[in-house]
């Protein structure tokens, strides 16, 4: 069933809050994690993998907002 | 909430930077295998340690001990000048406050040679270019011919003022130790200054020196008392800001005859519990060491406590100064023909 009028404004919205916020918490995550993994690999180049793990993690949250969005514009039809 | 505070320091990259280094340090089965060594031996050792370009670009100026002592210096300089330079805002302020001493030891260093005698390239072999005096100001200090303009170009570029009676009794007894201790003392007020107590980190480093100015002060104390000089002679030499030893403590611990009539004050220091069976069998080498031990283990609690503060930053620093210094006993040494458990037991581990 598709939404509409106000109820598929709010979804819309919903969607694209979905997406921004977790991205933003993402981006704030992955700061000071970006930044460690850097400074240890200034110290020693074989950790890049290890470091690119950790550094991807936070993206994870992403995803979740992702589905959450695509899932809300599903409804919209 | 977006607004990135460029004051606060960049914790993240600096202690992930110290810990990468730290994990590369000399452990305690490289100080046994060091000391089955011959000096030559211990100079190819630390060299697959870390210490390879300091040792390599030395190696044709001098050889032997020589080589080592200056390579470890100044393998030590670069460390600390690059974690120096690689932080920003508070945790840069007071790294550098940190390392403010190496300053007050370049200078010492300077004024001794100087007194002694020795050559420019000599008195370069000692200095530690790690504080906020740059190896080229230190060369334009040696080059200065009397001890005045060296203390007056030292104090304008590290904005110290020598009070005159410091200089007055350097000036007539020609004894170095009043300019150290005054320097000492300007060192730990202005390190103890520029700590901003407003995070539980910044406070626990806070306590910290204040409880590493409590060591200083202690060992000072054991030391005029193992050569018989106690009350208003001791209160000189004394450090303020400690945590625990307060003026009350300080005096009666000043005034005690010898060491057996403090130990009640002893027990209230907290590291009271690690020099008690040294100062019970009356041990001053052991009680000095076992201090040094206790102040090492104490900024490893701390640097797990908070790992994103500057505690593990001078947890690092702290280590990488004790394993120079164990290097460098370890090396002296075995050149000087001790047996391996003298030596050992000489180590900081």
């Amino acid at each position: 069933m598709a939404l509409e009028g106000e109820a598929a404004g709010l979804a819309a919205i919903g969607a694209g809050l979905a997406v921004g916020l977790t991205g933003i918490g993402a981006g704030m995550g992955e700061k000071d994690v970006g930044a460690a993994a850097v400074g240890a690999m200034t110290e020693d180049r074989s950790i890049f993998g290890t470091a690119m793990i950790f550094m991807v993690i936070p993206e994870t949250i992403v995803i979740f907002g992702l589905v959450v969005a695509i899932i809300a514009l599903f409804a919209l039809g | 909430m977006f607004r990135r505070n460029r004051s606060k320091g960049n914790y993240a990259y600096t202690v992930a930077r110290v810990k990468a280094k730290k994990s590369l340090l000399l452990k305690e089965e490289d100080y046994d295998k060091m000391l089955m060594m011959t000096v030559p031996e211990i100079s190819r050792y630390i060299s697959e340690a870390g210490y390879n370009k300091e040792m390599t670009d030395l190696a044709g100026r001098m050889s032997g001990i020589n080589l080592l002592e200056h390579a470890t210096h100044l393998n030590m300089a670069k460390v600390f000048s690059s974690i120096l330079l690689s932080s920003t805002g508070e945790l840069y302020e007071m790294v550098s406050a940190y390392l403010d001493k190496w300053d007050v030891w370049n200078l010492k260093v300077i004024l001794r040679g100087k007194s002694y005698g020795l050559d420019a390239e000599d008195i370069r072999e000692d200095l530690v270019p790690a504080g906020r005096l740059s190896a080229e100001s230190l060369d334009k200090l040696i080059a200065l011919d009397t001890d005045d303009d060296i203390l007056a170009s030292f104090g304008k570029t590290t904005h110290v003022s020598f009070p005159p009676e410091v200089l007055a009794t350097y000036k007539a007894g020609g004894n170095l130790g009043v300019i150290e201790d005054f320097l000492e003392k300007v060192h730990y007020e202005r390190l103890i200054g520029s700590i901003d107590r407003s995070s539980r980190p910044s406070h626990l480093f806070y306590d910290y020196i204040r409880e590493e100015v409590d060591m200083k002060n202690f060992e000072t104390i054991l030391k005029l008392k193992a050569e018989g000089v106690y009350g208003e002679q001791v209160m000189k030499y004394i450090i303020s800001g400690g945590r625990k030893i307060d003026d009350r403590m300080l005096a009666t611990m000043a005034n005690a005859e010898d060491i057996g009539s403090m130990m009640s004050e002893v027990a209230q220091l907290e590291f009271g519990e690690a020099v008690k069976e040294a100062l019970e069998s009356n041990n001053l080498r052991e009680a000095v060491l076992s201090i040094r031990k206790y102040g090492r283990q104490k900024a490893r609690k701390f640097s797990r406590l908070y790992p994103l503060s500057v505690i593990p930053v001078i947890d690092y620093m702290i280590n990488k100064e004790y394993e120079v210094r164990n290097i460098r006993a370890v090396a002296r040494g075995t050149e000087s023909g001790l047996d391996r458990e003298t030596i050992k037991g000489l180590l900081v581990i």
